[in-house]
């Protein structure tokens, strides 16, 4: 695997990885949510300027569109947690309790 | 600019290591600050520098301020660095898991130069980059229109659950 592919696969699972494993905060897991869509961003221009496809260069910028939405409705549902919960601890979301 | 490609690939990943090993959001997103700073350097060395400029512009300047100050939300009177005991342990583990990975995955890669694509092509200020994404405007315009109606409907997303207690979508009961 060339190093450069090598960066940005590592980089998505180490994302994934503290995704999955976030321990007290919300706010850390949507930051991993953030560095995972950087690692695709890289990725797909990477591919754009590597293939010397240009065509292609429209897709990370519409990647990114569409992150800075899902990145507002996760702030916003941070806020929102924030307002009901008092913190955004992880362990105050309790309502499924399993 | 080999070596210094390896060194910024590098300091790519250390830096996901860091936001992934989850230490208090003001780090995290100190992180992250670094991890999109290196991804800049990666695309203006492969050559794409409009592409880099899009990425500091609308993801440092605009995404990640409104994650620095959203950080207020996760304030405590002591916060955990990189320097506190299971953050150690998660790094440590993480580099761990890219070192072994390295070593499973990467191993046909020998060659130790290589060349950005771009310097081998004529001389010429128009770069490919830029004149892709300009056919986002022409060929692409229905996504384009697509986009922005996802971008007037997630601002309307955000106002609902942000609404309040009376009426909003998320309550106190």
């Amino acid at each position: 695997m060339t190093p450069s592919h090598f960066a940005f696969t590592s980089a998505f699972m180490l994302g994934l990885t503290g995704l999955a494993l976030h321990r007290y905060h919300l706010l850390s897991a949507l930051l991993c949510l953030e560095g995972m869509m950087l690692s695709l961003f890289i990725a797909l221009s990477l591919w754009t300027l590597q293939l010397d496809s240009t065509c292609f260069s429209a897709s990370p910028m519409l990647l990114l569109a569409f992150s800075a939405c899902e990145a507002s409705a996760g702030l916003a549902l941070l806020v929102a947690t924030a307002r009901t919960h008092g913190t955004d601890h992880l362990q105050s979301l309790n309502l499924l309790q399993c | 600019m080999c070596f210094i490609m390896y060194l910024i690939l590098f300091c790519f990943v250390l830096g996901l290591v860091a936001v992934a090993s989850n230490p208090s959001p003001y780090f995290a997103a100190l992180g992250l600050v670094v991890v999109a700073g290196m991804g800049c350097g990666v695309l203006v060395g492969h050559g794409g520098p409009f592409l880099s400029l899009v990425l500091f512009l609308i993801y440092l300047g605009g995404m990640l301020v409104v994650f620095a100050y959203s950080a207020a939300l996760a304030a405590e009177p002591y916060p955990e660095a990189w320097g506190s005991w299971p953050v150690v342990v998660h790094m440590v583990v993480y580099m761990v898991g890219v070192v072994l990975a390295f070593v499973v995955f990467g191993g046909v890669w020998y060659e130790s130069s290589w060349v950005s694509v771009d310097e081998l092509g004529e001389f010429s200020v128009f770069r490919g980059d830029a004149g892709g994404v300009a056919l986002m405007y022409s060929s692409g315009g229905w996504m384009l229109i697509i986009s922005g109606w996802v971008l007037l409907l997630t601002l309307f997303v955000v106002l609902e659950l942000t609404r309040g207690l009376s009426r909003g979508a998320l309550r106190a009961v």
